[in-house]
């Protein structure tokens, strides 16, 4: 058995892999601990989890790999534990707020000779998948630019550090982009040079640190273009929690992926209304699958700490262009090296 | 009011198809000769000339559907003559032209309405109205596209960047228009363009960000890139208390298919087309007319046309030079 836990249910997907993990046959969840005593407590009730007074108490169970689902600043010290346990890592995104602190946990975890995992569950994404092979059939011929959007209901609704710049790293740039840098840089396999970017805090939910909107133009290598929008421009009313699409532009035609148009529509006789319910296939389930048979096959996971790094990088280029109000080169240190 | 319409091709008959639904009495087509001038006028029992001065006298406004860069010339022959204009969108190729226009109309004392008929297709504008009356709040992310196949006419002077300024000018300005319209006048433009297919004839799909004075910023993508008969047009608009979003293919009120029909049916020029039963451009027509008739203000000024030229501009230009353009506010033409 693979032997699996939790540190820290601050983001709300920590609910969602504690059942990805008790669905995989292989694997055993221990149990958790959270540095908030109070979040703790409530979370493993509710989800019948043992729950562990320190993450010491927590790594004595001999753990195999552990999810950490903390604040994205805390993601650092979390992991540099985990790394000292020998655990490997599966790091809820984005991977750091800061590039030094991902660079740190990239080098702990090479140190302590563990998986340092991205949770980008994109990468995993059935529709995404699917015209991913589109793709690399040539059936668009040469790519020349991308349309995306990740587009969300503010996040603070479930929890507020989301929009704490100390514990989140920023708003909706940080909290969304990450997904869609790493999709096109997973599927065009070329890196971003360019980053352009503008914010808006004129959408509702922020404060005067954290922005709530944003619009993206990347440029890679390979002279594709891109645009992100990462705007928490999802209302309250909004039948579903937001979404992600792409449209990928080729010589020869055009591919329009929603990675989420798999809903059915539930029209209730009251309020509060027109609800969707996706019934694509779970790509967090299959995610966290990954993450345990990379374990148990002793090989590195499909996603690594490396494109949490280069995601990150764009977000923290996105933060300098949208202050200066023009593009950001981006020089690519060799990261790689510290794997 | 006695209409010439100068230029016979596509647009031409569109707007004197729409012109039939107006009090208007089409009185001349202007264009070169040929087959299709003959036809349009037989068809709506006008006169067809090949030259404008021939019915300058015989009108009051003209009504110009020509290819772009005869946009200027056109308008000031008319203005001249002491003729109102109704000028396709956009307006010119340059804001240099644009300028020149206004300033011809205005020192002649006869109206420029220029025809940027998205603001007349009801799904913008019912979109605007809402956003002006406060529904969503501020607006502060729009995403407007519009996305098409290369215009395939035999005299194809569309995809001749010196005759229609490219798809940038000639398509996206229907969006910064709009963008503007809702989210007021724009500071900055950064946009990048490809050249997708094999043809020989430059841009035909761009992205651009727009930063409005207010805030607001605008994500307009405008492509040629798309296959016939492909026309897909989409709109959002987030406010700070709430969302319009509009989307082309999901409004499809009447869907057709028949086992039959090629693949690459259509007509040579993409035009978006819902059941109504008002056409926009009867619509926008009749705004025009009443315009003129009333002397009351139209819907969109010649001003308007202006500064989504220059923001197409300063699109194409960002796109060319890798960097960011700035839009200085323009003095009114005196």
């Amino acid at each position: 058995m693979i032997r699996i836990g939790v540190m820290s249910f601050a983001h709300p997907h920590a609910e969602g892999y504690v059942e990805n993990v008790r669905a995989i046959p292989e694997a055993e969840l221990v149990g958790a601990a959270d540095d908030d005593r109070t979040r703790g407590e409530h979370h493993a009730a509710r989800l019948g989890l043992r729950l562990w007074p320190t993450y010491e108490d927590l790594f004595a169970q001999q753990l195999d790999g552990v999810i950490v689902c903390s604040e994205n600043a805390r993601h650092r010290p979390h992991v540099e534990i985990a790394a000292r346990a020998g655990a490997h890592i599966l790091c809820e995104k984005p991977l750091a707020t800061a590039l030094t602190d991902a660079r740190a946990m990239i080098e702990a975890c090479a140190h302590a000779e563990v998986h340092l995992m991205t949770a980008f569950p994109m990468r995993f994404n059935a529709p995404l998948l699917e015209a991913k092979r589109a793709l690399d059939d040539g059936r668009l011929g040469g790519l020349s630019c991308c349309v995306t959007t990740n587009q969300g209901q503010n996040p603070s609704r479930h929890r507020h550090w989301f929009v704490d710049k100390e514990l989140a790293g920023g708003g909706a740039v940080m909290d969304h982009t990450v997904h869609l840098v790493d999709v096109l840089r997973w599927c065009l396999r070329s890196e971003v040079v360019e980053v352009y970017a503008q914010t808006t805090d004129l959408l509702p939910g922020g404060n005067a640190e954290v922005e709530t909107g944003g619009l993206i133009l990347l440029t890679f290598a390979d002279g594709v273009f891109a645009t992100i929008d990462c705007s928490w421009s999802r209302p309250a009313s909004f039948p579903t929690w937001g979404g992600l699409t792409m449209e990928f532009v080729g010589g020869r035609g055009v591919l329009f992926v929603d990675a989420f148009r798999q809903n059915l529509m539930i029209y209730p006789e009251r309020s509060p209304g027109v609800t969707m319910r996706n019934w694509g296939s779970d790509a967090n389930q299959a995610m966290i699958a990954e993450f345990v048979t990379a374990i148990r096959e002793r090989r590195n996971p499909a996603v690594t700490g490396l494109d949490g790094y280069r995601a990150l990088e764009v977000v923290v280029a996105a933060y300098e262009s949208a202050r200066a109000g023009q593009p950001v080169r981006l020089g690519h240190q060799s990261v790689r090296d510290a794997l | 009011m006695r209409v010439a319409i100068i230029g016979t091709g596509f647009m031409g008959g569109v707007h004197a198809e729409a012109w039939s639904h107006t009090p208007a009495r089409l009185i001349a087509f202007v264009g070169k000769p040929g087959a299709q001038g003959e036809a349009l006028a037989g068809k709506y029992g006008a006169r067809f000339v090949t030259d404008l001065d021939a019915v300058l006298a015989d009108v009051d406004v003209v009504d110009i559907c020509t290819p772009t860069d005869m946009h200027a010339e056109f308008t000031l022959r008319a203005a001249a003559a002491g003729r109102h204009v109704i000028c396709e969108k956009p307006l010119a190729l340059t804001v240099a032209e644009c300028q020149k226009m206004i300033r011809a109309c205005r020192a002649a004392g006869v109206r420029l309405l220029v025809a940027q008929v998205l603001r007349f297709f009801p799904e913008y504008k019912l979109a605007r109205m809402l956003v002006a009356r406060g529904e969503i709040g501020p607006p502060a992310v729009l995403r407007l596209s519009r996305a098409t196949f290369r215009p395939r006419k035999a005299d194809n002077w569309f995809v001749d960047a010196n005759r229609s300024g490219g798809m940038i000018l000639d398509l996206m300005v229907h969006d910064f228009d709009y963008a503007r319209w809702v989210a007021g006048d724009v500071v900055r433009v950064f946009a990048k363009a490809a050249r997708t297919s094999a043809a020989p004839d430059g841009i035909d799909h761009a992205l651009a960000i727009l930063t409005h004075r207010s805030g607001a910023l605008s994500h307009v993508e405008g492509s040629w890139a798309f296959p016939p008969p492909v026309f897909r047009t989409h709109l959002e608009i987030a406010g700070a208390s709430g969302l319009i979003e509009f989307d082309g293919p999901a409004t499809t009120a009447v869907e057709v298919h028949l086992r039959d029909e090629e693949g690459a049916a259509g007509s040579e020029v993409p035009l978006p087309t819902s059941p109504l039963l008002e056409s926009p451009f009867a619509a926008q027509l009749r705004a025009f007319h009443d315009a003129l008739v009333q002397g009351s203000e139209p819907p969109v000024s010649a001003e308007d046309g202006l500064a989504a030229v220059q923001i197409a501009r300063a699109a194409i230009e960002s796109a060319q030079r890798g960097v960011p353009v700035e839009i200085a506010p323009l003095h009114q033409p005196q």
